[in-house]
């Protein structure tokens, strides 16, 4: 009788594999129930777990944490991977309202804080602003996205202890899918690299000497563009995007420090350690 | 309408651009894609001798507009005005200051990579398929083939997960932003247009002339006017044949 020893081994060790997986993949998704104080006034940050070397690998959950710092908003993180109703990350929770977006939160929190951190700007640098944060989030954000998960392979360097191999694998899968359709993926790695040092280029040039995009007071875009470039000034220092950033615009490392230094100066004690 | 055209025949020797645009002819603007227009406005803007040819095949990225210039296939709007600013020695932003410049590209990119989703999404999920303003039909079938493509590009790039107000918000505030900048110029900086022109007007020309059932439009219309008033600008600057190459004559060559 002819003996199949081989295939099954390779069977049990297939489905083993797969087994494994799931358990990995459903350790990090799984969806612990959150909870929340609705009575209190305080606002629930929900967001990835701490990086190594920034507190968010993702620039929107750091982009509205420092908008909470800015405004002086009492915030009170919750670190989950359960992400909002349009399937994204970060959201809030705040007096029994869940709300998902951070422009979207921005905008909600401004209203119900009466806040306005970009009350000293003009009508036309309203307009700027508003300019300078679409340019970093829709397109220079697909720029660090492609760099990062579509060309060559993702480094777990930085990334919270959480997220382990399996989960990069299918966040790759995902921003592949997206970047494509979003359509920066359709352009070669040196055109998307050209593509985000013309971003860096503009942010410079209309930075130049200020403290912040519009003087010495930071606004809302700032906090977007912070988000942004910290992924490549504190979590990225071998990637090109570093290197160019170093050697041709300096002004930006100079921005992300007096950002950092100004509403982040528990960064090191906030960071997951290494 | 397939998306497999047929290849066209150029003449490499000679120094025309031949500009190859889907053939999306609207009854009111020369292409319901903003691209194509942005870039004919700047081919127009430019002087650039160009030839224009409305067949479906696309570029070598899946898009519409790209060019062939002495044998080179060049695809993606952008990528073709850097090409055509070396190979003809134009610089439309010349006269803009460094900090002007850098404001121009973020306007161009809010237009492109913000506004425009608005616009699709606008158009293809919320907007009565006659409203589009196409000057032919496209059957059903078609029709809900390319709005499930539409559907899953919206998706991955973000916008298609916000609710119709949602949208309709975030392209107010896009719109709200150009008014602003543009204040009582004639041009977003002044009395000279810029590449940034073109690219704000491919995009405003859908909303001010083609949408003009969409809530947009009306929004324009009533709150930011300055929007409309440069649209008419720069169409009666750029495109004072706009009637004719909206009736197919003109500029327009098929092969």
């Amino acid at each position: 009788m002819h003996c199949n020893c081989g295939n099954t081994k390779l069977l049990i060790a297939a489905a083993g594999a797969v087994a494994a997986s799931a358990f990995i993949l459903l350790k990090f998704c799984r969806k612990k129930k959150l909870t929340f104080n609705d009575d209190s006034n305080v606002v629930y940050l929900v967001q990835l777990p701490r990086g190594k070397r920034v507190p968010s690998i993702s620039p929107f959950p750091l982009k509205l944490e420092t908008y909470l710092r800015v405004a002086k908003i009492p915030y009170e993180n919750v670190f989950s991977s359960q992400f909002s109703t349009k399937g994204k990350t970060p959201w809030i929770h705040h007096r029994g309202t869940d709300l998902g977006d951070s422009q979207f939160c921005i905008e909600y929190l401004n209203k119900q804080f009466n806040v306005d951190i970009n009350a000293h700007l003009t009508k036309e640098q309203r307009g700027v602003a508003r300019a300078f944060l679409k340019m970093v989030e829709e397109n220079l954000y697909w720029v660090l996205a492609c760099a990062r998960w579509v060309f060559g392979s993702p480094s777990r360097a930085g990334f919270p202890s959480s997220m382990n191999s399996l989960v990069l694998y299918f966040i790759q899968r995902k921003v592949k899918q997206y970047a494509y359709a979003q359509g920066m993926a359709r352009h070669s790695a040196k055109e998307v690299f050209h593509i985000g040092k013309l971003d860096y280029q503009a942010l410079s040039d209309f930075l130049g000497d200020k403290k912040f995009l519009f003087g010495d007071k930071p606004c809302e875009t700032d906090c977007g563009v912070f988000g942004m470039l910290a992924q490549v000034v504190f979590n990225q220092p071998d990637s090109p995007h570093y290197e160019v950033i170093k050697k041709e615009f300096p002004n930006l490392e100079r921005f992300c420090w007096s950002m950092r230094e100004a509403y982040w100066p528990d960064w090191d004690q906030v960071l997951e350690k290494a | 309408m397939g998306l497999r055209g047929s290849k066209p025949t150029f003449d490499d020797s000679s120094n025309v651009v031949y500009f190859i645009q889907i053939p999306l002819r609207g009854l009111r603007v020369p292409n319901l894609s903003p691209f194509p227009l942005k870039l004919e406005t700047y081919l127009r803007m430019a002087k650039i001798p160009h030839e224009s040819i409305m067949i479906s095949t696309l570029s070598s990225k899946g898009k519409t507009p790209w060019i062939r210039h002495r044998g080179k296939d060049v695809a993606d709007s952008q990528f073709c005005i850097e090409y055509l600013n070396k190979q003809f020695g134009v610089n439309l932003n010349e006269h803009l200051t460094k900090e002007q410049q850098a404001v121009s590209r973020a306007i161009l990119k809010m237009v492109e990579e913000n506004l425009y989703w608005v616009l699709v999404c606008y158009r293809w999920f919320f907007m009565n398929p006659k409203d589009m303003g196409l000057s032919q039909n496209i059957p059903s079938l078609i029709f809900a083939f390319i709005r499930r493509r539409v559907r899953k590009y919206a998706n991955g790039q973000g916008m298609g997960r916000h609710s119709q107000e949602e949208i309709f918000h975030i392209g107010k505030l896009d719109l709200q932003a150009l008014s602003n900048y543009l204040g009582e110029k004639k041009f977003l900086f002044g009395d000279q247009p810029s590449e940034t022109d073109c690219s704000a007007f491919g995009m405003l020309a859908q909303f001010v002339f083609s949408n003009i059932e969409s809530p947009h439009c009306a929004l324009i219309k009533k709150e930011f006017p300055n929007l409309e008033r440069y649209c008419h600008t720069m169409r009666n600057t750029f495109w004072p044949d706009w009637d004719q190459v909206l009736k197919g004559d003109a500029s327009s060559t098929k092969l």
